[in-house]
């Protein structure tokens, strides 16, 4: 288990690859601390920052990348074969990538969150940030490693999820909220560190029960799909 | 009969037919492009998404024409349409340059088109035409709709529809902008990696994570920090093009006085992105 971890972080960092992961969460800091330098009132900025930087792209869009690339990228080179004709319960593989893949996301979000809830507010306010980000990482990167083993497209499906779901129906249809991790993720870290800067509209007790309904539901799920995972041909 | 050059003339006969130079190469990279932009040719699968684009945002368009003429007012007009629709072209673009670009480089076929008397600039000249091109009739043809019924349901005869044109053709002008905008960057983030989803995912990620930079910007207390806040963004750029050349002051972005530097950035910014995306296949083409 711990070599194909080895072999996924590999993956994903190997050649130089992990400074395409680096743009995000500096812009995301590098502007917190920019705002900060001005003097600029922490409710002007912490919204655009937090909720329209941090939680909305930053987080799914690093969560998407890294969550399809830990097993699609495989899936699609055809290298997945080699793992899978290994002694290895497919219920271990798919806990090993999900482990990279929630890890790798939750750092490269949590950290400029962090740092972002400290410059916006205090210590406390970073904190409940990077928890959140931390919970949403998992929950995330869950969904979009079972989206890898459903379809054979799962970034562009991760991107109608992200785009249409969560940022285009969650600002105007308020039902779609109870099934958007990113109103989960907010109301979380508006929980715990209740401040004006974060509109948190979604129930506590909802929003982790169904944050552990995306994480574990999805992992049982993958988990089943690689069960009967089967190599197809090159399609479309 | 052998020539001094041929070890072995084994009775192959030679092709003495007329050659088709660059310009019928140009031609057909240019027809595949646009072609598969929209999955012609292809798999039922591979037509999903860029239709499922194309249907949403022609539907927004019915609609739109819909209300306008049932109560005589758009819901927003030619402009507007384009503004409102930034989402769905994002994602429209992100499903298709990589399609143009990252697949040729994911099956290694580069060195087989440049092994032909095609150059780097006739490649990349023919994939930005068929991505604007598609990304044009993706704005354009719903705003054709939306001036048919403009001018069938106008009250003033041929009059009417002359005015409908005179805002049809800048309406069309303004998506030609978008289109140039959003496809040089996306071209060059997708002819970075081979990997679909991976230029996918930088796609989204460039447009995405520069329109809250605008947000921020504006929120700093200098004067100049507010007009200049547009140009971190393309797609605040191209807003701000729009209200300095439409004189606009009801958009959401005030330019202050800056309205040349958009024209200057837009112009700029198409132009670095298509030399950039030039010297990456200079490079290709003459390995």
């Amino acid at each position: 288990m711990s070599t194909v971890a080895y072999i996924t972080a590999r993956g994903l960092f190997g050649r130089r690859r992990v400074l395409l992961l680096l743009p995000l969460p500096l812009l995301l800091a590098g502007l917190a601390l920019l705002c900060h330098a001005y003097g600029v009132d922490p409710n002007q900025w912490g919204q655009a920052v937090i909720v329209g930087l941090g939680f909305a792209v930053v987080l799914p869009v690093t969560s998407l990348i890294v969550g399809t690339g830990v097993l699609g990228s495989e899936v699609d080179d055809g290298t997945i074969i080699h793992i899978l004709t290994k002694p290895l319960p497919r219920r271990d593989i798919i806990l090993a990538k999900l482990l990279v893949a929630a890890g790798v996301s939750a750092v490269v979000s949590a950290v400029p969150l962090f740092v972002t809830g400290v410059l916006a507010d205090n210590v406390h306010f970073g904190l409940a940030l990077a928890v959140a980000a931390v919970v949403g990482a998992v929950a995330y990167s869950a969904l979009f490693l079972l989206l890898s083993l459903l379809t054979r497209r799962p970034v562009l499906l991760g991107l109608v999820y992200i785009l249409v779901w969560e940022g285009l129906l969650g600002r105007f249809v308020s039902g779609t909220r109870v099934l958007s991790i990113e109103q989960y993720v907010i109301a979380i870290a508006d929980k715990i560190a209740p401040t004006d800067i974060l509109p948190g509209k979604v129930n506590l007790t909802v929003a982790i029960v169904m944050s552990a309904i995306f994480a574990i539901g999805g992992t049982i799920y993958a988990i089943n799909r690689l069960g009967s995972f089967s190599m197809a041909g090159e399609t479309s | 009969m052998s020539e001094a050059g041929v070890i072995h003339d084994i009775g192959y006969q030679r092709y003495q037919g007329p050659r088709l130079g660059r310009a019928a190469l140009l031609g057909a990279l240019y027809t595949h492009g646009l072609r598969s932009a929209f999955g012609l040719g292809r798999s039922a699968k591979s037509k999903i998404f860029p239709w499922g684009v194309a249907g949403i945002v022609l539907l927004v368009a019915v609609i739109n024409a819909g209300v306008r003429s049932q109560i005589g007012r758009w819901l927003f007009d030619y402009y507007e349409f384009a503004n409102t629709m930034s989402l769905l072209v994002i994602f429209f673009v992100a499903i298709v340059a990589p399609e143009l670009v990252s697949r040729d480089i994911r099956s290694g076929v580069l060195p087989l088109y440049f092994s032909r008397p095609l150059r780097a600039a006739d490649y990349v000249m023919a994939k930005v035409a068929a991505l604007v091109t598609a990304v044009w009739l993706l704005l354009g043809v719903p705003q054709f709709v939306m001036f048919l019924t403009g001018a069938f349901t106008t009250k003033t005869g041929m009059k009417g529809v002359w005015h409908e044109l005179g805002l049809l053709i800048p309406g069309w002008g303004y998506s030609l902008l978008w289109a140039l905008i959003f496809t040089s960057i996306s071209l060059l983030v997708a002819s970075l990696t081979g990997k679909r989803a991976f230029a996918a995912g930088g796609i989204v990620a460039v447009f995405l994570m520069t329109a809250p930079v605008v947000g921020v910007l504006s929120s700093l207390p200098s004067e100049t920090a507010h007009h200049l806040a547009g140009l971190a963004s393309p797609i605040a750029l191209v807003n701000g093009v729009e209200i300095w050349l439409r004189n606009r002051t009801d958009l959401g972005l005030d330019i202050g006085d800056f309205g040349p530097i958009y024209g200057i950035e837009a112009f700029c910014l198409i132009a670095a992105c298509l030399l950039l995306l030039l010297a990456r296949y200079r490079k290709v083409a003459s390995l």
